[in-house]
């Protein structure tokens, strides 16, 4: 950390390099456009390099990072009518137990999971990015938190209405 | 966890992401090092001092370089604001016409040119071959070689700088707000959408202040035959 406040764009990057996917990931969930979230994350890159002397060597660095890419893919964020959907993976979806499982089941797991996801991609925005934070991308209440400029309390009981919106969808 | 909890969080695993871009606050391309053309040391040098000079040439427009992005003959600086230029027509400053003989001397390789119904009006300005071209919107196509000269441009967060790819060849789009261009021996001008690739020792700029990416990427590839 001294030596990225000192200026060693090598130590930055080092200290950024963990959580750099991340970022980029909740940048893709705000902007949902590839370029336009490539374009927050090296903007938040920049920004979070000009604002590094008053960072505090105490505090986590993700959420500091992730609050920034949150804040300027905000910023760059497109009309709702043009934003993209999650979609999955081509033949991404496994099934648990030892055996292989067969075509059928597998055709059964993948649309579960497709209306999964299309289930939360009908949620409001607000339970939405919520529920992407905390899942999608793995984030702690706190890192949530940070990133979506809520307080961590916030974070939880709106995880809690958003999932109990998803189970009736769900049912 | 709850059996939706569960399988949101497998949901994480299976969501198609777009593929990260490289980490990278540097003075460098943003590309693979195997795409990055080596250059000498000295070429670099002398880009930064030069894109160091064109971002404080302007006495009112002591703006901070925030970032250097270089592609073959291109040099892209980010600034927080631009200075105050003119803005000028497309057809400003071309130079004198020429026919192909001449670009192609210029070039050292034949001038590359989309479809055209009839034939094109080709400008010659300092190595800078310029035609522009007629469609709905009035489009500037440039080409000029990487080793004659580097071709500078200044940019604000406004503008959307992207790299991509051009058919095989490594590209650069800037979207959004105007930013500036910098070709020698003509006064900085204020310019609309680019589209900028390099194959080979030559750099091809597309320049409209309508232009789309979508509709630049399909005029490039009618441009390289691809």
């Amino acid at each position: 950390m001294l030596r990225a406040q000192r200026g060693d764009t090598r130590a930055f990057d080092a200290l950024v390099e963990p959580h750099w996917q991340m970022a980029f990931r909740l940048a893709f969930l705000i902007t949902r456009d590839a370029a336009e979230a490539d374009d927050a994350a090296q903007e938040a890159l920049l920004k979070a390099w000009r604002a590094l002397a008053r960072f505090r060597d105490t505090e986590p660095v993700r959420p500091w990072l992730l609050r920034i890419v949150a804040n300027e893919a905000r910023n760059r964020r497109r009309s709702a009518g043009r934003r993209g959907r999650l979609a999955l993976r081509a033949g991404a979806v496994q099934v648990s137990g030892g055996a292989a499982p067969s075509p059928e089941e597998l055709t059964v797991a993948e649309d579960e999971q497709r209306r999964v996801l299309a289930e939360l991609e009908a949620l409001p925005e607000q339970a939405r990015m919520v529920l992407a934070c905390r899942f999608l991308l793995d984030l702690s209440e706190a890192e949530t938190a940070a990133a979506l400029g809520l307080r961590p309390g916030t974070v939880k009981s709106r995880t809690a209405r958003a999932l109990e919106r998803l189970r009736k969808a769900h049912v | 966890m709850s059996e939706l909890e569960s399988q949101l969080r497998q949901l994480a695993a299976e969501v198609e992401w777009p593929s990260t871009p490289p980490l990278g606050l540097t003075f460098e391309p943003r590309r693979g090092a195997t795409r990055a053309r080596v250059r000498p040391l000295w070429v670099v040098v002398v880009a930064a001092l030069v894109a160091l000079a064109v971002a404080f040439s302007v006495p009112a427009a002591r703006s901070a370089i925030l970032r250097v992005l270089h592609l073959g003959g291109v040099t892209v600086v980010r600034v927080d604001v631009l200075p105050p230029v003119q803005e000028q027509q497309l057809a400003a400053d071309l130079g004198p016409a020429v026919d192909s003989q001449h670009a192609a001397a210029a070039l050292g390789v034949p001038l590359r040119l989309p479809p055209l119904r009839g034939s094109a009006k080709l400008h010659l300005r300092d190595g800078v071959v310029s035609v522009l071209l007629a469609t709905p919107q009035p489009l500037l196509l440039s080409e000029f070689r990487s080793d004659v000269f580097l071709l500078k441009k200044l940019a604000s967060s406004g503008t959307n700088v992207v790299s991509l790819d051009v058919g095989t060849a490594p590209g650069l789009w800037l979207g959004g707000a105007q930013h500036i261009v910098v070709f020698p021996a003509t006064p900085p001008r204020l310019a609309g959408n680019v589209l900028i690739w390099q194959q080979g020792m030559v750099v091809y700029r597309l320049e409209g202040r309508r232009l789309t990416r979508r509709a630049a990427l399909e005029l490039a590839g009618k441009i390289m035959g691809t």
